[in-house]
């Protein structure tokens, strides 16, 4: 690496989650590929990078890199598809940013896509334990669910919280979302509809859980701004990654690749996690956003529920807290999870409706694999 | 029918630890490991076969509602995080009709049942699941 250029988001676009029966992946990806290539005045892209999870379990299709570039017309463009289960846009945006900051490509748009609807809820259970290890746990019957449930129950017994306590996260989800046109979930809940939700795997129930939705997403990156107003630049990535096989961790309230990809991508912006103002955490469970939060540093162990009940992380605090209401809002697109929070994160430093008054500066984005599998986050900050 | 895709090679190489939970301990510092692995954290790559014990503790549990494909039938799951003589597994907890009666602590021990069948025409697939020693 040859640490010589810097890197810019000039452009992001997002395909609002939901059930699009009408689109396969090609067409989700074209929408947001173009559009995002358009807001950044079609500047010539060298690669693509593309996230996607499940396409052979969920669509049957391989090779997903030249059969996406092929339909936007990208032939000759070199389309790479990254896999790393529901944290791949992290990993896809890792690449991209490589490629530039080594000086071999000028531009390089990365993209999210997946399609979780074309599948029963039931055969797609079966695609999600594919982010377990699958010969020790999914074989058994273990779904990323149950693994989520069994942090959240130790969580709550280690910090003597109750459901109630926790049933906050999605509360204050809902409460953002509502706000945001680009949301799956526009609609403000009680703690009463959290309580009465069906339980998926014991404690964690329905409003928990992240909607499974068919999404794209796609963010430019180019080695310097292409229009002269304020930009997004790419300060720091990092990434860490913890083993598979859960029965081995001794305990399961902390993620430790969430923790190692922080202090990697804090060390590379040479800044610290105090000068953060807004961040985007991967709550495809609540407790993972939760312990995401702990982990990265935001809030001490133990203290999420409470700092989120008080209000701590709301807007307009000294950090926000998924602003554009978290993947339990926007849906949970697969492996184009990240993308969502990636695009959300340039909208709130670009002062983009409805994040017109967050006024952030420094913004932390964390995708990960599976339950503390494999982490990336990445940070970025509005420049002038 | 069920919907599965595991091939008899893919169920079959990993009968030693299906059907006896058998473990790796290095030979040079001792540690165990479940599942097996090829280097051990003190970095030798020098292990023994280890059987794990067949009475453990039960460390955590959940009752899984939203199962995959294959266990539809078989729905709610009890999964379960089990210590064996240091060793922590996961795997399903059966004999259990009341699940509120478990509780962390409880003493359980390995049994061998059937997890799944594998297609229309495939193989049964049996493998280690976990019984509480007192009734539940």
């Amino acid at each position: 690496m040859f640490n010589t250029t810097g890197v810019y988001i000039v452009a992001s676009s997002l395909v609002q989650g939901g059930r699009h029966y009408e689109k396969g992946l090609k067409e989700l990806f074209a929408e947001s590929f173009l559009k995002a290539l358009d807001n950044a005045g079609n500047p010539g892209v060298g690669a693509i990078y593309v996230a996607n999870a499940f396409a052979e379990s969920l669509q049957d299709q391989g090779v997903l890199g030249a059969y996406l570039a092929d339909y936007v017309g990208l032939r000759k463009t070199p389309a790479i598809r990254i896999e790393g289960g529901d944290g791949s846009s992290g990993l896809a945006f890792l690449e991209a940013y490589n490629m530039i900051r080594s000086g071999i490509y000028d531009c390089v748009a990365v993209s999210g896509v997946e399609k979780m609807s074309d599948v029963t809820s039931i055969r797609l259970n079966k695609a999600l334990a594919t982010i377990t290890d699958y010969e020790y746990e999914g074989f058994f019957g273990v779904t990323p669910a149950a693994i989520s449930a069994l942090a959240m129950k130790e969580y709550m017994s280690k910090y003597n919280y109750d459901y109630e306590d926790m049933a906050i996260w999605p509360v204050k989800m809902h409460e953002r979302g509502s706000a945001n046109p680009l949301a799956y979930m526009r609609r403000k809940i009680s703690l009463k509809d959290v309580m009465d939700s069906e339980v998926v795997s014991e404690p964690l129930r329905l409003y928990d859980t992240a909607p499974a939705v068919d999404g794209a997403g796609t963010v430019i990156l180019c080695n310097k701004p292409l229009k002269n107003d304020a930009v997004v630049r790419v300060d720091g990535v990092g990434v860490g990654s913890n083993g598979t096989y859960i029965g081995q961790r001794s305990e399961l309230t902390m993620l430790h690749s969430v923790a190692d990809a922080t202090n990697m991508a804090l060390r590379m912006a040479n800044t610290e996690v105090g000068s953060v103002n807004a961040v985007e955490v991967h709550d495809t469970y609540s407790i993972l956003g939760i312990l995401a939060l702990e982990s990265m540093g935001i809030t001490r162990p133990g203290e999420t529920p409470r700092a989120l009940s008080l209000g701590q992380l709301d807007p307009g605090g000294r950090v926000v807290v998924n602003a554009s209401g978290g993947l339990k809002s926007m849906g949970f697109p697969g492996g184009a999870s990240g993308m969502y929070e990636l695009v959300s994160m340039h909208m709130e430093l670009m002062g983009t409706k409805p994040f017109d008054n967050l006024n952030a500066e420094v913004g932390l984005v964390q995708d990960m694999s599976g339950f503390d599998l494999t982490s990336t986050v990445i940070l970025l900050r509005r420049v002038s | 029918m069920v919907d599965q895709k595991l091939s008899v090679p893919r169920y079959w190489r990993r009968i030693p630890q299906y059907y006896r939970l058998e473990g790796v301990q290095c030979v040079k510092c001792g540690r165990i490991y479940y599942p097996p692995r090829a280097v051990c954290e003190c970095g030798s790559r020098e292990f023994r076969a280890y059987p794990l014990p067949s009475v453990g503790k039960l460390i955590n549990y959940t009752v899984l509602y939203s199962v995959p494909s294959e266990f539809e039938k078989m729905k709610p799951l009890v999964i379960g995080i089990v210590d064996l003589g240091g060793v922590r597994v996961m795997g399903q907890i059966v004999d259990c009709p009341d699940p509120s009666k478990l509780s962390p602590g409880i003493d359980v021990e390995v049994v061998f049942r059937m997890v799944k069948m594998d297609g229309n025409y495939g193989i049964i697939n049996y493998g280690y699941k976990f019984r509480p020693l007192n009734s539940c």
